[in-house]
């Protein structure tokens, strides 16, 4: 298993294609940077002229933080579609290519291997969300500097800087197993739809349908607590004003239970299929 | 006998690809399975190296080591970002097999590649991806090789070379299967024939004695054939400095002798098989 492991990580960053993604989702990461540098100032200015009148913020309000909390957000949609493309891609490129037959006509496991694919795009996806982190706060604070950070999330709230980059930071974190259930998600789908394009249709279906259902009320209290669609915002609770831990802690279980059925799914599929 | 397969059948849907066929390839013989495009040889391939379940039948592989067989399904799947040498360590990490250079360099020599590219693969040609493809699958030591469709869009001089490298496997002990959709191929390679139609065996046996049984016709070049008196007894088709002669297998070392007294300098004798009673037998 170490070896197939090893291996897969290798392929992963021998290929091109890894670093063309990575490239992208810092370039996202660029434009929030340079965007707010030569126009958040004049933006905040306009939204926030009124509150000015009645309230004294400490430092800049376009400050490293709210920068940082900017770029947080493209983990609704742009880090995961990303992502998505990479992580299906490790597996549909193999079915492409025939590699995958090669590799079972090699004394290999089914379940193990496909087990590697899955804890390889797990310690990726971790690993992206941790350097998109890291990298957001040393060029955000470089950049715009300390100061409180403020963010409307059912209606203004302002949080002092200390507080907001621990906020910021458990956002990440709990962000990043949002993250790994749609690699998760993406992987299990390449192994039933095998073909790149059809996976990557249907994994950024998920992605849209998962984002809008996410606002949807199901009519059921037992839903709207657990079904997948209404865990995935779970790192935006770290910006209301009094962080609801609980909560946190039992969506994000409940997330990580729904990331190892979906992975128990697919190495399920992928032993029973023929591949060839 | 290294690896047989006994009444294996395989369905699709409502096609059959595969019903009731056995065969047996014994350890160090070449055999040969013969079939057009979609009579089922790479379906039975896959069966044969464990990538397809059948739906009935089994199959034996004798060896006692940890991979049973190696082989190429269809064309070398090889990972063509990295290099020959990167190829052959990533395959062999992951099936637990030396990862020692030494032994790596062993093996791409073993099949005549170079051991100082250092290029990606997909700038390989197609005959070098055949040759990393069977040092893939020579990994483990297997005592089975399958090679389906070695051949297929080499040039001649590949054609030879791989050729060549499979009759020097076959003297390591290897049981060695071939597909492939040309009977002429297969002729310089194998002892063992198995002709597969629609699924099913159709025809078996000694290749020598297959293609003698099922030949009507020789195709002789030679300087000034075309005038040959011996030959104007006998239906014939002129191709250049060849003639195509209409004449069983059991009369040709007779006209090949005759020829030779009428001073014609033979240079090559081919049989030309005839498909139809090699692929319909019972039909014949």
């Amino acid at each position: 298993m170490r070896a197939l492991l090893a291996t897969e990580f290798y392929k992963l960053i021998k290929q091109s294609r890894t670093y063309y993604a990575l490239a992208a989702i810092f370039v996202i990461e660029g434009v929030v940077l340079f965007s707010a540098y030569y126009q958040g100032a004049g933006i905040i200015d306009i939204v926030l002229s009124n509150l000015k009148d009645s309230f004294y913020f400490e430092g800049n309000l376009l400050n490293g933080n709210l920068v940082t909390y900017f770029i947080l957000n493209s983990l609704w949609f742009h880090v995961p579609l990303i992502l998505i493309i990479i992580m299906s891609g490790s597996l549909t490129t193999e079915y492409k290519d025939k590699t995958l037959q090669t590799v079972m006509m090699q004394p290999v496991k089914k379940w193990q291997y496909i087990l590697s694919k899955y804890i390889v795009a797990i310690v990726f996806t971790t690993c992206v969300v941790f350097v998109l982190a890291l990298t957001s706060f040393l060029l955000s604070y470089a950049l715009f500097g300390k100061g409180d950070l403020i963010v409307y999330v059912n209606g203004l709230t302002f949080f002092e800087h200390d507080d907001a980059l621990l906020r910021l930071v458990y956002a990440f974190i709990v962000g990043a197993v949002s993250m790994v259930f749609f690699s998760v998600v993406s992987v299990t789908l390449a192994v039933i739809f095998k073909e790149a394009m059809k996976t990557w249709i249907i994994a950024a279906f998920f992605l849209i349908l998962s984002n809008i259902l996410l606002k949807v009320d199901f009519g059921s209290e037992l839903l709207n607590q657990l079904l997948y669609v209404k865990l995935n915002d779970t790192w935006q609770y770290f910006f209301t004003f009094e962080i609801p831990w609980s909560t946190i802690y039992t969506n994000v279980a409940l997330l990580i239970v729904y990331t190892l059925l979906t992975m128990g799914v697919g190495v399920y599929v992928f032993q029973k299929k023929d591949i060839g | 006998m290294s690896i047989s397969c006994r009444q294996v059948s395989k369905q699709y849907g409502s096609v059959i690809a595969l019903q009731n066929v056995s065969i047996s390839c014994k350890a160090g013989e070449i055999c040969g399975i013969v079939g057009a495009n979609g009579a089922g040889k790479t379906t039975l391939f896959k069966i044969l190296i464990g990538l397809v379940t059948p739906d009935n039948g089994s199959v034996t592989i004798e060896n006692t080591g940890k991979k049973k067989a190696g082989g190429i399904i269809e064309k070398p799947a090889l990972y063509e970002y990295l290099t020959a040498y990167e190829n052959l360590k990533v395959y062999a990490k992951m099936q637990g097999a030396s990862t020692d250079k030494n032994i790596l360099h062993q093996f791409l020599k073993r099949v005549g590649l170079p051991i100082d590219r250092k290029d990606p693969v997909r700038n390989y040609s197609m005959g070098m991806k055949q040759r990393l493809g069977i040092a893939i699958a020579l990994l483990n030591n297997p005592s089975c090789l399958i090679l389906d469709e070695p051949f297929s869009g080499l040039d001649p001089m590949g054609i030879e070379s791989l050729r060549n490298l499979i009759l020097k496997l076959s003297e390591e002990n290897l049981a060695i299967l071939i597909s492939s959709h040309i009977v002429d191929v297969l002729s310089k390679l194998c002892s063992k024939l198995y002709v597969i139609n629609n699924g099913g065996i159709v025809n078996s046996g000694d290749m020598a004695a297959l293609i003698s049984e099922n030949t009507n016709a020789y195709t002789i070049c030679g300087s000034g054939i075309a005038d040959s008196k011996i030959l104007q007894k006998y239906e014939t088709i002129e191709r250049g400095n060849c003639v195509m002669v209409s004449v069983s297998s059991k009369e040709i070392p007779k006209v090949l002798q005759q020829l030779a007294e009428e001073q014609i300098s033979i240079t090559s004798c081919t049989p030309e098989v005839d498909l139809q009673k090699l692929f319909h037998p019972i039909s014949q």
